[in-house]
């Protein structure tokens, strides 16, 4: 391990010796005089044992306390003195703390922040503190700017006095009276041993309850508790972000809370009080939520949000820590106890309209950045898109397993238990959590470019608190960080002239002067960027008070558009580049929020009664991972099946769900102008079935339809009757049960179709895993119907792990063939010739996806069919490509007669198991044998991991491509080509063709989302459909009327009713929805 | 390359040590506690839950047993009674075999196979075979080959015992809408552990559920109900605790049984273990207590270990037959819930289910085996708790010793008192049950003792 850490540290010197960073240069505190370090002491009464957030840092303030037009800094300790630097010009700093008057009597200072509180044009300074906790003294102190390089310390007097456990602070006028109010952010300490119910919030609690603090003109008021801000002891607030979120002109927040606490979105009402929403905007969120940004990163106008956690990116150090729960606390987090999912990892939330967010840092490549603090957005090379710096590191990192488990028994327990105390011993063998500071180069697709050690050289310092400044006046924008046990780290930017930039600096006439809230359209080079002015971003610090734009090559602005606080806007037309623009509030108009209102054009408007098609499916509680715990995703959650048809034989359609595991399926018969759920006997006596997919059809050839059904869960293994599917003849009086072939497996798909012209119906069955034995090929069939009664005609033993299939003449020979997905297999062809099915080489054959869908359509309109195909996206810990496929072995490990399998993907060329040592070990008890601490099992290879046996003995099954995409036709041969990042975020699940928006053409829509995995991966939630036109056009579902948001949607399908079309579309575990098309 | 120079020059010293006379090698009683702390030490670092460990110490006691009796006609050999266990082999014919020392690399060889820090106990052993062959490389190398011959044959059979098959079997699924179903508590939250125990091979007893207990009383939260009553003493009991303040007797008795191998400690995000030894682990302890006290030999002393370690195993396996059938919800879990979601109990409660108590069952098996070995007026000492810091406590006999372990569970908060009392219950059946069952000592043997 010292010789790994010191082989790095010679790496990371020998980089920085030969190249200097592309684009931030690191002046020394002897080149700017800023000498400030955050020392932190570990005593015995206070440590990381004592105090969980001894670790957090100090705060830092940047903004021109002496209007001189260069930017100064404010930094506070948390138990040395705070300091403030004067600004001299070319990057020189002078330390005026003294004669300031703004050192700081507080024990333990935190957040720092600065904001013109009583309105005079100057910057004041507040200053968080946590106090009463092990005897720390102080309170929150607010320097007032005298305006002639003074302060006074006037907390009290204001009423912002709080004697708190306040870790930062933020200015928002969130009632528009044109002053500065205030949110002060606290934190709970009350220990996580019990999780508590999340109801713990409601009852506000003195020290660690967070304010909001209405400025009544020279005095400020706590109005938490008639503005609906939560309270409760178990409110860990790290993270703070203040904008408005759904554009109604009043600010919203956004609260990052660690540890099991929910985040908060607070809705600003616009009458004084918030509605805490979360649950309905977000799918998840970040867990262990530190800090937090907001910016457009998609130039869509709407405000994006990022919250940070501290999933590490190095192998070496994500296995030898702590990770996500297992699947059952986290169930009884959110079932019993009342919280929202969350998951250790940074979030990115692509803001959907002020709905919804779509979560997407996965697939972004911001997901992991270790022990994160401070995120913040900006153009850095001003190429017009948001870049994005985090910082992060803490001196000792407690989540490492190894000690966790097996060096603090022997050194802290005793000590503990019997003082109180800490052993500095115990301390000392906590492993670092250094690492450096990262670098994103943004883009408008929203795929950030990790440029950590070009742009900035890779450190080895702990930051936190970071704030940016343009403190050279050179135009582009700096950064400075406040460190532990290091003076500040200087990022001074150096892209100048190579490309364009605007400065905005706000000046309004009311106590807000500097017009916190302000919004800022600028419009060049045909690219919309939005910008809210909101100082205080990122961690316990506040950022410079102005607005930037980067430009590129722009040498113009072809107009910006400023919306003030006060909702008046005014527009500046034709502003040249590269200057700093002081914009004063002036011949304004009123603006119309309602004008930010995205134009729905609603295709579908759902019907709230859903016509009496009253289905809600109900999933049961069995969990794959309960018996094959190493498995990638559940097999038992794959339904309802939904099959709609005349089943009473009026013509009508009606509508069968299926149901879970010991639940009965439910049909619902059409009647004069709605739908009634009725029961039929014999497919009641069957709700022992799972049915995942059904069809009503006439199989007997009697004119009447009968009806199919398709049996698996996951959970019946062996011979077990409920995995014979289900065949329910309809005499015109009942439905009586009918033999199927005793094939006992986990179907997932029935398609019916007389291949072989013998005018009945015949079924291809297909097969999608096996249970108990994941990994291992089922077997699918073709069914050959002898009037209403069927048989094997052929067996398909390679096929793969079958989803869905579908008969599509693709060999023009008149005939329909088959086109079958699945996954851990390529989309495969099956060509209808002379009453065989022949598997057909078309140019799929290295497309091994997890593939979910398919339907025909020929999205090119070139005359042929294409085939769209919905894969499981590319916003998931899988990770796939043709060159680094995804590797799933299959063995019998342990050699029990039980088989496992191991997920692995690449990482820089190197294959290692998606899976810590822990999970492997609880199913092959032989790697806790070979691996006797964590810290030799991080960083091992799969090649390293399983001896040469396993690996030769193993069947390796692989993934390709996640990416959901088209089978574009190109002359019977196929090519794949990629739908666009909107499909990408979730397993596609489900297609419906039909023209949904009466323009003579069909259309398909797409449907998805998935929840059935471990929870280090998440949730799939982000897909909220899509109506594919053509290649070129889609349309987001969330734009066209569709709720799709959140929920695993498993069918789409079109019914008529009295002549009007309905598309009824049908989650998991959840309510089906009935919309009406127009 | 360091380490082979080194085995050079020491092979090279004994060759020249080889012109001494060869004594006889002598492995002493404490040779084998030691041999038998040590495993103990092994089983705290890696984490073995109770059950596991106790398979630990029966297959590496019975191994070291095996070895011995082959040479002692005063004791009988397990094969034939422990179930599935054929004949142990025979030296060869001519090896000059010293079978005390063949017990101890049977017995070091078999808890190597068990545990996962195979360094530990390997240190061990080589220094011991360092010793060993400096005095006698004759008599070690026929010793070794014996002891490792013994272990092969335990370990052949072992591999019938359902262990690995168990590794790969079903989680235990939690249900919440079940109020009386077993649900993970704080602070870990972790899974219900070794929810397939009960499918493991017995040694002595017929089946699992030969000792099956009466069933807890009917889940009810109606005032007045047995259920509920037993529900709030264990509420009372820890209110009452805490204002007889922390030096109470109670205290003390529970933290003296508490006996949790690993109890997870938080604070924010840092969080550290408390190790300890198990249930299993402290009547282990009193073994060696009663047989130093007893002066008893190396043979006795090994007999003894077997016999409790034995009827530790099985107790186990009924335990957990129990606990998983009746899969009943921890007191701590109900009393956040409906009467007070800042309660804590004074241990911090352990991942499995709460009926019957794991600790009076095994408790009140190992102290019947030991009662009947050395008799119910042996008064002992009790110091295996003091390396975790906590004091001696004096007992008169071991049935008073398991009394007091079965109730430090009501006093620790995380049993009702059903669970003790019928779990007392059934340990000392099955405890009765194995000493008359397995025929450790011949009956020439157990006339004169």
């Amino acid at each position: 391990m010292n010789k790994f850490f010191s082989l790095l540290i010679l790496g990371l010197s020998i980089v920085s010796c030969k190249d200097e960073p592309e684009l931030f240069l690191n002046p020394s505190p002897e080149k700017t005089g800023v000498t400030f370090k955050n020392t932190l002491e570990a005593t015995d009464d206070m440590n990381i044992l004592d105090y969980l957030y001894f670790y957090n840092g100090g705060g830092l303030a940047i903004g021109d306390i002496n209007n001189d037009g260069l930017p100064d800094i404010y930094f506070s300790g948390n138990q040395v003195k705070n300091q403030l630097y004067l600004n001299k010009g070319n990057l020189k700093f002078e330390d005026i703390t003294e004669k300031a008057g703004v050192a700081g009597n507080s024990d333990w200072k935190t957040g720092a922040v600065m904001g013109d509180v009583n309105g005079d044009g100057f910057l004041d300074i507040y200053v968080c503190a946590v106090v009463g906790l092990n005897g720390l003294d102080g309170y929150n102190e607010l320097f007032i700017n005298n305006g002639d390089g003074t302060f006074t310390e006037r907390a009290a007097a204001y009423g912002l006095d709080l004697d708190t456990y306040s870790s930062s602070a933020a200015f928002l006028d969130y009632d528009l009276d044109g002053d500065l109010d205030i949110y002060i952010l606290n934190h709970a300490v009350h220990t996580q041993s019990s999780f508590g119910k999340a109801d713990l919030r409601y009852e506000r609690n003195q020290q660690t309850g967070d304010r909001l603090m209405r400025n009544d003109g020279g005095t400020f008021t706590d109005v938490s508790e008639e503005a609906g801000i939560y309270g409760g002891i178990n409110g860990y607030g790290l993270g703070i972000a203040v904008a408005d979120f759904n554009l109604d002109g009043y600010p919203d927040l956004y609260i990052g809370n660690d540890f099991h606490e929910d985040d908060y979105y607070y809705i600003n009402n616009g009458d004084g009080t918030f509605t805490e929403d979360l649950k309905n905007h977000f799918g998840h969120t970040s867990r262990f939520s530190m800090g937090s940004d907001v910016a457009d990163l998609n130039h869509d106008g709407w405000p994006d949000l990022i919250s940070l956690d501290m999933l590490p990116q190095d192998e070496k150090v994500l296995k030898a820590s702590e990770g996500d729960d297992n699947i059952q606390t986290q169930r009884l987090r959110t079932d019993r106890y009342g919280y929202h999912y969350q998951f250790t990892r940074n979030m990115l939330f692509i803001n959907r309209d002020g709905k919804d967010y779509q979560e997407t840092a996965l697939l972004s490549g911001v997901a992991a950045t270790d022990w994160s603090w401070s995120a913040l957005f900006a153009d850095f090379n001003q190429d017009m898109q948001q870049d994005l710096f985090i910082s992060n590191g803490i001196p000792k990192r407690p989540n490492d397993l190894d000690y966790i488990k097996f060096v603090s028994n022997e050194q802290i327990q005793s000590k503990i238990n019997n003082t109180g105390l800490i052993d500095t011993k115990a301390l000392d063998l906590m492993p670092s959590g250094v690492t450096h500071n990262y670098v994103y180069e943004g883009s408008a697709d929203l795929q950030f470019k990790d440029q950590s050690g070009k742009w900035i050289a890779n450190d080895t310092i702990v930051s936190g608190a970071t704030a940016y400044a343009d403190l050279d006046n050179d135009g582009d924008l700096d950064l400075v960080t406040n460190n532990i046990n290091a003076s500040p780290t200087f990022y001074i930017n150096k892209t100048d002239e190579k490309a364009n930039y605007l400065k905005l600096k706000l000046k309004t006439q009311s106590s807000n002067t500097y017009a916190i809230g302000a919004k800022v359209y600028a419009y060049a080079n045909g690219i919309k960027q939005f910008k809210e002015l909101y100082t205080v971003r990122g961690f316990q610090a506040s950022s410079e008070p102005l607005i930037h734009f980067g430009l590129g090559d722009a040498k113009v602005v072809d107009s910006v558009r400023i919306i003030w606080p006060d909702k008046t806007s005014q527009v500046l037309k034709d502003i040249s580049a590269n200057q700093s623009l002081v914009v004063n509030q002036e011949n304004t108009q009123a603006f119309d929020y309602n004008s930010l209102k995205p134009k729905q054009q609603k295709l579908f408007s759902k019907v709230t009664n859903s016509l009496g098609l009253d289905f809600t499916h109900i999933e049961d509680a069995y969990s794959d991972f309960d018996r094959e715990k190493l498995i990638p995703y559940q097999i038992g959650d794959r339904g309802p099946a939904v099959a709609v048809g005349d089943l009473d034989g009026d013509g009508n359609d009606d509508v069968l769900f299926g149901g879970s595991k010991y639940i009965p399926s439910q049909v619902f018969i059409q009647q004069d102008s709605a739908f009634a759920k009725t029961e039929f006997p014999a497919i009641k006596k069957d709700s022992i079935n799972e049915e995942v997919t059904a069809i009503i059809a006439d199989f007997n050839q009697d004119r009447k339809n009968d009806l199919m059904t398709g049996t698996a869960g996951g959970d019946f293994f062996n011979r077990a009757k409920p995995l014979i599917d289900g065949l329910y003849l309809n005499d015109g009086a009942a439905f009586s049960s009918a033999a199927m072939p005793e094939l006992f497996d986990n179907t997932s798909v029935l398609a019916t179709y007389d291949y072989d012209g013998d005018g009945d119906l015949d079924v291809f069955a297909g097969t999608q895993a096996i249970t108990g034995s994941f990994g291992k090929t089922p077997v699918s069939y073709l069914l050959e119907n002898e009037i209403g009664s069927f048989r094997v005609a052929q067996e398909f033993k390679d096929l793969g792990m079958v989803t869905a299939a579908v008969w599509s003449d693709f060999n023009r020979d008149g005939k329909l063939d088959l086109v079958i997905v699945g996954e851990w297999m390529a989309p495969t062809f099956l060509e209808n010739k002379n009453g065989r099915l022949t598997k057909v080489d078309l140019g799929t054959e290295n497309l091994n996806g997890l593939w979910q869908s398919v339907i025909p359509f020929d999205i090119d309109g070139d005359g042929d069919e294409d085939y769209l195909v919905g894969n499981w996206g590319e916003n998931s810990k899988f990770k796939a490509s043709a060159d680094a496929p995804m590797v799933m072995f299959y063995n019998d490990f342990d050699n029990n007669g039980q088989t496992e399998t191991i997920i692995t993907t690449a990482k820089e060329g190197k294959y290692y198991p998606l899976m810590g040592l822990d999970a492997l070990a609880s199913q092959v008890v032989s790697f806790r044998k070979k691996y006797q601490n964590y810290r030799d099992f991080a960083g091992q290879t799969i090649e390293q991991i399983l001896s040469k046996e396993q690996l030769e003995t193993s069947t390796k099954l692989e993934v390709q491509t996640l990416e959901t995409g088209y089978l574009r036709n190109d002359g019977g041969k196929f090519e794949f080509v990629a739908l666009g990042r909107d499909f990408q975020v979730a397993p596609v699940l489900s297609f419906c063709k039909f023209d949904f928006d009466n323009d003579g053409k069909e259309e398909v829509l797409a449907a998805g989302n998935y929840f059935g995995v471990q929870p280090f991966h998440g949730r799939l939630d982000s897909f909220n459909g899509a109506l594919i036109k053509d290649e070129n056009t889609v349309i987001p579902g969330d734009q066209i009327g569709l709720d799709f948001a959140r929920k695993s949607i498993r069918d789409l399908s079109i019914l008529s009713l009295n002549g009007q079309k309905y598309l009824l579309a049908t989650p998991n575990n959840a309510t089906s929805q009935l919309y009406k098309l127009d | 390359m360091l380490k082979k120079l080194s085995l050079l020059v020491l092979s090279a010293v004994m060759i020249t040590s080889c012109s001494k006379e060869e004594k006889p090698l002598v492995v002493t009683p404490d040779d084998y506690n030691n041999a038998v702390d040590k495993v103990t030490e092994v089983i705290i670092h890696d984490i073995f839950s109770p059950p596991v460990a106790s398979r630990i110490y029966a297959y590496s006691n019975m191994a070291a047993y095996e070895v011995l009796v082959q040479n002692n006609p005063d004791y009988k050999s397990l094969a034939g009674q422990i179930n599935e266990l054929g004949e142990t082999p025979k030296p060869d014919a001519d090896a000059a075999v010293n079978y005390d020392v063949a017990a101890l690399v049977a017995q070091m060889e078999m808890a190597k196979s068990l545990i996962f820090s195979e360094d530990r106990i390997t240190e061990m052993r080589d220094s011991l075979y360092m010793q060993w062959k400096e005095q006698n490389p004759t008599e070690l190398e026929a010793s070794k080959a014996y002891g490792l011959k013994v272990a092969d044959h335990i370990k052949a059979w072992m591999d019938g015992d359902m262990y690995k098959q168990t590794r790969t079997m079903p989680k235990f699924s939690v249900n919440p809408d079940n109020p009386s179903r077993w649900q993970p508590t704080p602070p870990a939250y972790m899974d219900g552990i070794e929810p397939h125990w009960m499918k493991i091979r017995t040694l002595v007893i017929d089946s699992a559920d030969q000792f099956k207990p009466i069933p807890p009383p009917a889940f009810s939260l109606e005032e007045g109900s047995e259920f509920h009553k037993q529900l709030m003493e264990v509420y009372d009991v820890r209110n009452a605790m805490t204002e007889e303040g922390d030096e109470s007797e109670k205290m003390e008795i529970a933290k003296f049984w508490d006996c949790n191998p690993y109890v997870s400690t938080h604070k924010g995000h840092l969080m550290f273990a408390t190790k300890k030894i198990t249930p299993g682990g402290h009547w282990i302890g009193i073994v060696k207590i009663a047989t130093k006290k007893a002066n008893a030999d190396l043979m006795e002393t090994v007999y003894v270990y077997t016999k409790t370690s034995v009827a530790l195993f099985d107790g186990f396996i009924s335990c957990w037959d129990e606990k998983y059938r009746s899969n009943l919800i921890r007191p701590e879990t109900l009393i956040n819930q409906y009467i007070d979601d800042a309660w804590a109990p004074v241990l911090q409660t352990p991942p499995f289910p709460e009926y019957s108590s794991g600790h009076s069952v095994v408790s009140g098996a190992a102290a019947e085996v030991l009662t009947q070995i050395y008799g119910d007026n042996f008064q002992f000492d009790d110091d295996t708790e003091t390396a975790y810091g906590l004091p001696v406590r004096s007992f008169d006999s071991f049935r008073n010793a398991s009394s007091e372990a079965a109730l430090s569970r009501l006093y620790g908060g995380i049993h009702y008192r059903a669970a003790i009392e019928e779990g007392l219950k059934q340990g000392r059946q099955l405890g009765q049950f194995v000493s008359q069952n397995l025929q450790m000592k011949t009956n020439t043997a157990q006339a004169s003792n």
